[in-house]
């Protein structure tokens, strides 16, 4: 135990979020070995970010003017910052716009209360901090958490989810309708788009070992784009979803339509992809992407 | 007038103490919740089959109760009742849960209260404890992973979970991996109730040292666990008088009948009571309204619960002993039902969407969660989450005007007032994400 105050320090900042990723990386308990964890409110009675800090953890959008605050403190503090989580790389699968009824509710009492206030969207952080590594999950796995930690630059990761999930892909099993979510059994091994689910493991990322559809939910793309997408606008991915069932399904594309616009996926896909919309951000290189 | 606030951690979400202190005396003491989520906006319009996957992302902490709370829901609006093998998964995906969360809460979050530590990955120096401290952390990290790992068998995943789907669950738990499970937790069961007589013992120490257990009024409690079936996957809730009686017993369809749900002023977070009274959910709450929990381990645990401290019991800090039970039995329970053929049966059924209004309760870690969703042409019209910590946030604001009023005198604020806000807050371990949906 006398080493452990050489061991590198070690910081998670916890933004407007739900915790489900600091939850996970307390999974990942090999992180207590080889790092110092020297601020962490979720676990640690800690103030603040103490300085030196050689890898912060960012989880969650940003969507207060204290999360601003924090964020570049915190950044300003450490040699390498790694933005985890669907949350900090999009802003968030809370999105409070600014046409939101919500906001007003949130701004009445904000002033009075002394609470943060609550900027215009949720932003993703690297809007307002360099980021040097991405990690898209929500939340990721433990194994991805330990990745990004310890191995980022060597990280070798599937390049879709389809290639992690295992069922297979026929040719004669075609679909006439959007079935899947209703039929009562899943058929294992089979892919699920066979069986009538819209399922995008097709162009999302992924490296979470498939652990929707092998138990035989449909991928909803919480990995987000996978590097062909990357720093494209949404329509580059529906359209590929778009060219997959066509080939794969008989499905009328008004149906198909229907479910790539509807809020499951713009959970996770538009919301990935939204950023193209912003100048502001920094060009998300896949190198830097776990 | 001096106002003190108190940022908090080693809870779920941002969240801090206020206190107003006027001549001398406390005047208010505010547990505000600093964040709005706003998931009960967020979801009107959305096509309703697909507010199963949304609703768990309102808190990772609690992911599993969220998720099964929305399925029910969606099942009571469509009249499909999941079959039984789908019931049996879900409880024990609520019970790895139970664990999780009991496990997080009493060792991560509140050990170090008693230890006057940081955390427990905090290893005291000069103590000669040290060895003693480690293997304490190590442990409660190898218990609360057989809850994860648990979620991941029933669920598919331990955050955000995705096999319970509305007519039942995508697949069931194979003979291998369930076997592989009872043997972890055949190793670990002891050393699980090990670490709870620990905490205990600790709990004692530090009850002696501050000479109190806290806030100790009798007050109101609500579960929805049965009195001798500690179910989690439940149906009915109940409530308890402050006398000890069970004194309401009700369906989750007449719950605005019974609870009074409002704004607070004071924080984003709403407030519930019984008819204007003060009420309490969470660990202490089930144990109070329990007969017997119907497991051997828990069981003797909860015998010398009720025999040391009486029944009801009062005093706060009781929340964090009775998560303990609640832990042990979870592990013994989970065991036993993984002992049954989980794999092989009708795991789901298939059904016809339609619109209506229904209703979806389970017993979350925190107390009773109802989902309460109106579905009109196929869309989610209204959503109302009925949030566990919610029903505390009266019971929390009288625990620290109590716990204030010992450290405010004459004589000034004793420094022993931060910790003391911390200890009053982290037994009712609230959920800050889940107050704010
Ligand atoms: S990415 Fe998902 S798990 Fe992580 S904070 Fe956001 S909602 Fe929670
Ligand atoms: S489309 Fe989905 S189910 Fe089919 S192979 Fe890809 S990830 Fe698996």
């Amino acid at each position: 135990m006398e080493q452990k105050r050489e061991l590198p320090k070690f910081a998670v900042l916890q933004l407007s979020g739900c915790s489900g990723c600091e939850v996970s990386l307390l999974n990942s308990e090999e992180w207590i070995e080889n790092f110092d964890l020297v601020y962490m409110p979720l676990v640690v009675t800690s103030n603040k970010i103490p300085d030196d800090v050689e890898i912060l953890l960012v989880s969650g959008g940003v969507r207060t003017d204290e999360d601003i605050h924090n964020l570049v403190k915190g950044a300003s503090r450490s040699k390498k910052v790694i933005a985890v989580g669907t949350c900090a790389l999009s802003g968030g699968v809370a999105q409070i716009r600014e046409s939101h009824p919500a906001r007003d509710t949130y701004m009445l009492s904000s002033h009075r209360l002394r609470l943060p206030d609550m900027l215009p969207r949720a932003y993703p952080i690297d809007r307002f901090v360099n980021v040097d590594i991405y990690l898209p999950g929500c939340p990721p796995t433990p194994e991805l958490f330990m990745t990004a930690l310890t191995n980022a630059e060597n990280a070798k990761i599937a390049p879709i989810v389809c290639q992690e999930c295992g069922r297979q892909k026929l040719q004669d099993m075609r679909p006439t309708s959007i079935t899947g979510m209703r039929s009562g059994v899943t058929l294992p091994d089979i892919c699920l788009i066979n069986q009538g689910f819209v399922c995008v493991g097709t162009s999302t990322r992924g490296g979470c070992g498939a652990l929707c559809t092998r138990p035989g939910h449909a991928c909803v793309g919480c990995r987000g784009p996978a590097n062909p997408y990357l720093n494209k606008e949404p329509k580059f991915v529906l359209d590929n979803l778009r060219r997959v069932f066509t080939r794969m399904t008989d499905i009328p594309e008004e149906e198909v339509n229907a479910v790539l616009d509807s809020p499951w996926l713009s959970l996770f896909l538009d919301q990935f992809t939204d950023y193209t919309q912003d100048d502001s951000l920094p060009i998300r290189t896949k190198e830097k992407m776990i | 007038m001096t106002t003190i606030t108190y940022p908090l951690s080693r809870i779920e979400g941002h969240a801090r103490v206020v206190i107003d202190i006027h001549d001398d005396e406390v005047f208010r003491a505010d547990f505000q919740a600093m964040e709005m989520r706003g998931f009960s906006y967020y979801v009107q319009g959305v096509p309703a089959e697909q507010i199963t996957v949304i609703v768990p992302r309102i808190c990772g902490v609690c992911s599993t109760a969220h998720q099964v709370a929305s399925v029910k829901a969606l099942e009571d609006v469509f009249g499909v009742t999941p079959p039984p093998l789908a019931e049996d998964v879900r409880e024990v995906l609520l019970l790895g849960q139970l664990i999780q969360n009991q496990a997080t809460s009493l060792f991560i979050f509140t050990m170090p209260d008693r230890i006057n530590a940081d955390s427990i990955f905090e290893v005291a120096e000069a103590k000669k404890e040290k060895e003693r401290q480690f293997s304490i952390a190590q442990n409660a990290l190898r218990i609360r992973k057989i809850g994860t790992d648990l979620i991941s068998l029933a669920g598919g995943q331990f955050i955000h979970p995705i096999k319970t789907t509305i007519g039942g669950v995508t697949s069931g738990i194979p003979r291998q991996k369930a076997d592989e499970m009872i043997k972890t937790i055949d190793t670990l069961l002891p050393v699980a109730e090990e670490l709870v007589d620990i905490y205990w013992e600790m709990s004692m120490e530090m009850g002696d040292r501050i000479g109190s257990w806290g806030d100790d009024e009798p007050t109101y409690y609500l579960a929805s666990t049965e009195a001798d079936n500690f179910r989690l996957n439940s149906n009915r809730l109940r409530l308890m008088c402050p006398e000890g009686k069970e004194c309401q017993n009700f369906s989750p369809h007449e719950f605005e009948s019974y609870l009074q749900l409002e704004d607070s002023d004071y924080s984003y977070a709403g407030i519930s009571s019984f008819q204007g009274e003060i009420m309490r959910a969470n660990s202490l709450a089930g144990i109070n309204l329990a007969n017997s929990m119907g497991t051997p381990k828990a069981d003797a645990f909860l015998k010398r619960f009720v025999q040391t401290f009486g029944r009801p019991a009062h005093a706060i800090m009781f929340f964090d002993l009775c998560r303990g039970i609640e832990l042990v039995y979870a592990l013994e329970k989970s065991r036993q039902m993984l002992e049954c053929d989980l794999e092989h049966g009708e795991t789901e059924v298939g059904y016809t969407p339609r619109d209506g209004v229904g209703y979806g309760l389970v017993e979350a870690p925190r107390g009773p969660l109802i989902h309460h969703y109106e579905v009109e042409k196929g869309l989610i019209k209204n959503a109302n989450f009925i949030i566990p910590t919610v029903h505390n946030m009266l019971a929390i604001r009288r625990a620290l005007m109590v716990a204030a009023k010992r450290y405010v005198s004459a004589d000034g604020i004793s420094s022993e007032l931060g910790r003391a806000v911390g200890r009053v807050v982290r037994a009712f371990d609230p959920c800050i994400a889940c107050a704010t949906k």
